[in-house]
């Protein structure tokens, strides 16, 4: 760890300022009791007496488990395919996976409205797959330069000499080996699934963003209220992710010892 | 004892796995890319090329490029115009906010740099009604932090700022575009070699001959890349502009959505389609000038 110059303290400072004001802000109003005066939780509690709350939250948790699955099934076997077997088509998939940053997430909705079969547009599910195609640049990026930082191949022929398969190896030694890699790459995809509306909205499915705008019409304190504990609700999902398995581990090392 | 431990529950686990996928290989071949060939395929290249017939046939189902002129007319052409704007001031400006904060995070470890890169993780992905919210709550008319400004004699609404015009937006952009930013370029942050540093002091250089020949020339691509994502990620910004604007700012992303809600009836129904094409062909010209400049770069360096 290298000491912090004055620009850097300085950017800091202000990028806390920047980012936390809004917050502030929006808290405080929040904070404001039945009619906007005095101080209460009355808006807080209001979060949770809405119909649908419950519902589309559970949605769009269960879209995030999804999609996160997904682009680990999918991204991470492809990107290490790349980087043993595969350097030739490397050029090839990252052409691909950039593709998703030139179409518009609109033009995506447009498209998928007119193009997917019938069967999977009743069903909100098909949105995670459009999830997957909208988080591959950032997924494949992440996965890319974590697997850049180890060497693979020595890593993949020590497992297979101790008599591991494939998937076993995927699972027991590169995944872990890059775990902060995929960590970031599953952040990008939860975080994407939870907070995006314009596909929901587009292809007219309720997930928990649709709802926070359709509710948010008829008490402005309480989606303020709401407002902010989206932002913290979601930062909690991914600070869970990140600690929980360190939790777990230092137990079992407890356990053990 | 630990290790132990594990490496025991490590062995009997591949053994157990064994049993199933005991004749699976590593794939060598194009069979490798067979998923996410197919995947993109079928969610990205077909719609895309559905959205792309759709726009040619006319009311009567006649192939034409009519519907193509009216996006360089009227109120399409302004949305188009300040679309790009918005996109492109807000890259610029995200861009280097972003850098300097990613400068000063590869200097910092453990729990404060997950706290962070989290909380990057969550922003980059805030839009809508609650960003909408709370910038109102705190930078509207009535907000906090413009009272609290007023209180130190700074009116921020005595110019031309306003949370709901141009200005405004390209404000609350960088409340997801900073964070973007911050992800995208911390990894190429951190490839920057503490010995070139060291070096460059051994050498007799100044901090601002590190910048200029050393930190710079090396950024460069990554940092290009980067404002590329961050051009098109506002530029098809839909959530939050439509929660921000009250139809006094054009935007293709909120005519599209006007017109496939159905709000709005067009002259010809295909209308919506072109528009999206529109936007796909804006974003690859972008792409054709970033190569271009990547390129460049790369042989001047």
């Amino acid at each position: 760890m290298r000491k912090l110059s004055k620009f850097n303290i300085f950017t800091l400072i202000f990028a806390a300022f920047f980012f936390i004001a809004p917050l502030l802000g929006a808290f405080g109003y929040a904070l404001r009791g039945v009619n906007g005066a005095g101080h209460s939780l009355v808006n807080f509690r209001w979060i949770f007496q809405q119909q649908g709350f419950y519902t589309n939250l559970g949605v769009s948790l269960r879209l995030a488990a999804v999609t996160a699955l997904l682009v680990m099934v999918l991204m991470v076997p492809t990107v290490v395919f790349l980087h043993l077997g595969g350097k030739r088509w490397r050029r090839l998939i990252e052409f691909v996976c950039l593709v998703p940053i030139v179409v518009p997430v609109v033009s995506l909705a447009i498209g998928a409205q007119i193009s997917m079969p019938k069967w999977l547009q009743s069903t909100p599910y098909e949105l995670c797959f459009f999830y997957v195609i909208v988080s591959m640049p950032y997924v494949y990026r992440a996965v890319d330069i974590g697997l850049q930082s180890i060497s693979l191949s020595t890593l993949v022929e020590a497992s297979q000499s101790l008599g591991a398969s494939g998937l076993t190896t995927l699972r027991l030694v590169i995944v872990p080996a890059i775990r902060s890699a995929v960590t970031g790459a599953l952040f990008i995809s939860i975080a994407l699934s939870l907070g995006e509306y314009a596909l929901a909205s587009l292809l007219h499915f309720n997930t928990f963003p649709t709802w926070v705008t359709n509710v948010s019409q008829e008490n402005i304190l309480g989606s303020i209220a709401l407002s902010v504990s989206t932002l913290i609700g979601a930062w909690v999902v991914l600070l869970l992710i990140v600690f929980l398995p360190k939790i777990r581990s230092l137990r079992k090392v407890s356990v053990n010892v | 004892m630990t290790t132990q431990i594990q490496t025991e529950e490590v062995l009997t686990a591949s053994n157990r796995r064994q049993n199933l996928f005991s004749g699976f290989k590593f794939p060598k071949t194009f069979l490798g890319l067979l998923p996410i060939l197919s995947f993109a395929g079928i969610f990205l290249v077909w719609p895309l090329s559905a959205i792309f017939r759709a726009s040619l046939h006319d009311n009567h189902n006649h192939i034409t490029f009519a519907v193509y002129r009216e996006l360089f007319t009227g109120i399409y052409r302004e949305a188009f115009i300040t679309s790009f704007k918005l996109a492109f001031l807000s890259a610029l400006i995200a861009g280097f906010c972003g850098a300097a904060v990613s400068a000063a995070l590869v200097r910092t470890s453990g729990t404060f740099r997950s706290l962070i890169s989290s909380a990057s993780g969550v922003l980059a992905n805030t839009g809508g009604v609650p960003l909408a919210f709370m910038f109102i709550a705190a930078y509207g008319q009535d907000g906090l932090i413009t009272k609290f400004l007023l209180w130190l004699h700074w009116d921020i609404y005595a110019g031309s700022f306003d949370i709901f015009n141009f200005w405004g937006i390209l404000f609350v952009y960088g409340f997801f575009q900073i964070p973007l930013m911050v992800i995208i370029f911390t990894p190429a942050m951190e490839n920057m070699k503490k010995e070139w540093a060291e070096a460059n002091d051994s050498l007799g250089g100044s901090h601002f001959q590190y910048l200029r020949y050393v930190a710079i020339p090396t950024l460069i691509p990554a940092f290009l890349s980067a404002t590329l994502l961050l051009f098109a990620s506002s530029f098809s910004a839909y959530a939050t502009a439509r929660a921000m604007t009250i139809g006094n700012l054009p935007l293709v992303p909120l005519v599209i959505g006007t017109l496939v809600d159905g709000n709005v009836i067009p002259s010809e129904a295909n209308l919506g389609d072109a528009l999206a094409m529109g936007m796909v062909a804006v974003s690859v010209v972008v792409i054709a000038a970033y190569l271009a400049l990547l390129r460049f770069s790369k042989r001047r360096s």
